[in-house]
């Protein structure tokens, strides 16, 4: 059977009200994203160029009062995000999420 | 419920204690503790229970109703006889509460690195299979390029509109919708974003009611249709299907690779077109070359569900619109099938233990 890292495998997926999402990975490592974190490196077309891979939208070009408004599972594999700017389009596969845990650790 | 025979009381934990020494190999703990137990009666010296496995489809219910009968008859003192009855329930692994098909417990999809090597007999094949041991099964015909499940399953008509949901139409004991049915005898000329909708609809805007398992056959390769799937529901696990050749070629690993990087499991790969059995002298030849799969299956580290001949049983019984696992169940062939399809049942079995539920918790 074909397993994937536990590290990339969530264990527990917690959204706090306004604060963003913390995801348990079945390694034990634990990983907290604000929302505009999330926002900033968001990995669909409209934010990185699809001809140049370039990054479009940085974290600093989003409001100071953006927030999660709803989330959800994607399949087996992403997260989903409605962010309250109107932007929908981002999926979050748990192998990028895990590459972009923003604590000091992983940084 | 106690009965004294010959000076030995017979209690309800003494044969659960009993019991406790019979493993379902393939989950790899004892079938009391998997909770497969129910229903039993003590009745003089006569022990009577039902053994709850976890597919209609085990291939070693046999194996697993004799050694539980053996174990009550040796293991408790008093017991005259010993009546096991074999029954399955197809357990749903725990997934997320958005986006499911209601009442589909278990997702299956059949894919191939590249077209032609009979992923649609198999699928076909499987899911008649499957409902022919009881289990409630769907399936769904995802193939856009070309739809050819209604022709081998021999369905007529098309599925008829009831309060806003597509009925999906029946043949031999199996709930059927298809691709095809949304053009009729014009070619599906679509790009991604209609094949998108046309199979989020086939997926969730189906009245698929009850079912155990619901076998998606997919387009060959990688594509639009592919990711929709895993996008739209969560997939319980994935079944590659290629010729010996096609995996020499590594074509097949490309699938797998899509499936890995989307986190559906890969349940194992079907050899088909495995060698031709000469009607006339008997000898075998390899056309498509040998061992293919098996070297892949050992390299990936996924099991080998079968391989199938090369049989004209097959391509006779697909044209006239049974699967050859129903129209000739005893070919070579048909018992490949059979074979298969308790394989995969048995995988589908130990994913359901073996995975976590993805929900979000709201704080």
């Amino acid at each position: 059977m074909l397993t994937t890292p536990d590290r990339a495998t969530p264990a527990e997926i917690r959204k706090k009200k306004g604060q963003g999402i913390t995801i348990r990975w079945q390694d034990g490592h634990a990983s907290t994203y604000g929302a505009r974190y999330l926002r900033g490196l968001c990995p669909c077309a409209q934010c990185v160029s699809e001809t140049t891979g370039q990054r479009l939208v940085f974290e600093g070009h989003i409001g100071p009062d953006l927030a999660i408004e709803a989330a959800r599972t994607v399949g087996n594999y992403a997260l989903h995000f409605d962010f309250n700017d109107g932007h929908t389009t981002g999926i979050y596969s748990f192998d990028y999420l895990r590459r972009i845990c923003p604590c000091e650790e992983c940084a | 419920m106690e009965t004294i025979v010959s000076n030995a009381v017979i209690t309800e934990p003494k044969v659960l204690d009993a019991l406790r020494s019979v493993m379902d190999p393939d989950l790899g703990r004892d079938i009391v503790s998997l909770n497969f137990i129910r229903n039993m009666k003590i009745e003089g010296g006569v022990v009577s229970f039902d053994v709850n496995l976890t597919t209609p489809a085990c291939p070693v219910k046999d194996r697993l109703r004799e050694q539980s009968r053996q174990a009550v008859l040796s293991g408790v003192p008093g017991v005259s006889d010993v009546r096991v009855n074999m029954t399955a329930e197809v357990r749903r692994p725990p997934q997320p509460q958005t986006n499911q098909i209601k009442g589909v417990k278990n997702i299956i999809a059949v894919g191939s690195g590249k077209g032609g090597v009979g992923k649609s007999t198999v699928a076909a094949n499987i899911a008649v299979a499957l409902a022919r041991t009881g289990a409630k099964t769907g399936l769904l015909d995802a193939d856009i390029y070309g739809p050819s499940i209604p022709i081998m399953m021999r369905s007529v008509g098309e599925p008829e509109m009831k309060d806003g949901l597509i009925q999906p139409v029946q043949a031999h004991g199996v709930k059927l919708m298809s691709m095809g049915y949304m053009s009729g005898e014009m070619p599906l000329i679509w790009r991604g974003p209609m094949a998108h909708k046309a199979l989020q609809q086939s997926l969730l805007g189906v009245n698929w009611g009850e079912l155990d398992y619901l076998v998606v056959d997919l387009p060959p390769g990688t594509g639009d249709v592919h990711l929709t799937l895993v996008q739209t529901v969560p997939v319980t696990g994935a079944v590659i299907v290629s010729t010996p050749q096609d995996v020499g070629l590594q074509i097949s690993m490309k699938t797998l690779r899509m499936f890995q990087q989307t986190k559906v499991p890969v349940l194992g790969i079907v050899e088909n077109m495995s060698g031709y059995v000469c009607p006339h002298c008997g000898a075998k030849d390899d056309i498509f070359g040998q061992g293919g799969a098996v070297r892949a299956a050992q390299a990936l580290g996924v099991p080998l569900l079968g391989e199938i001949p090369l049989d004209a049983a097959i391509r006779k019984h697909s044209d006239s619109g049974v699967p050859v696992v129903l129209g000739e169940p005893d070919s070579p062939s048909g018992r490949a099938f059979t074979e298969i399809t308790g394989k995969l049942a048995q995988q589908i079995s130990i994913q359901a233990f073996k995975s976590i539920p993805l929900t979000i918790i709201e704080d």
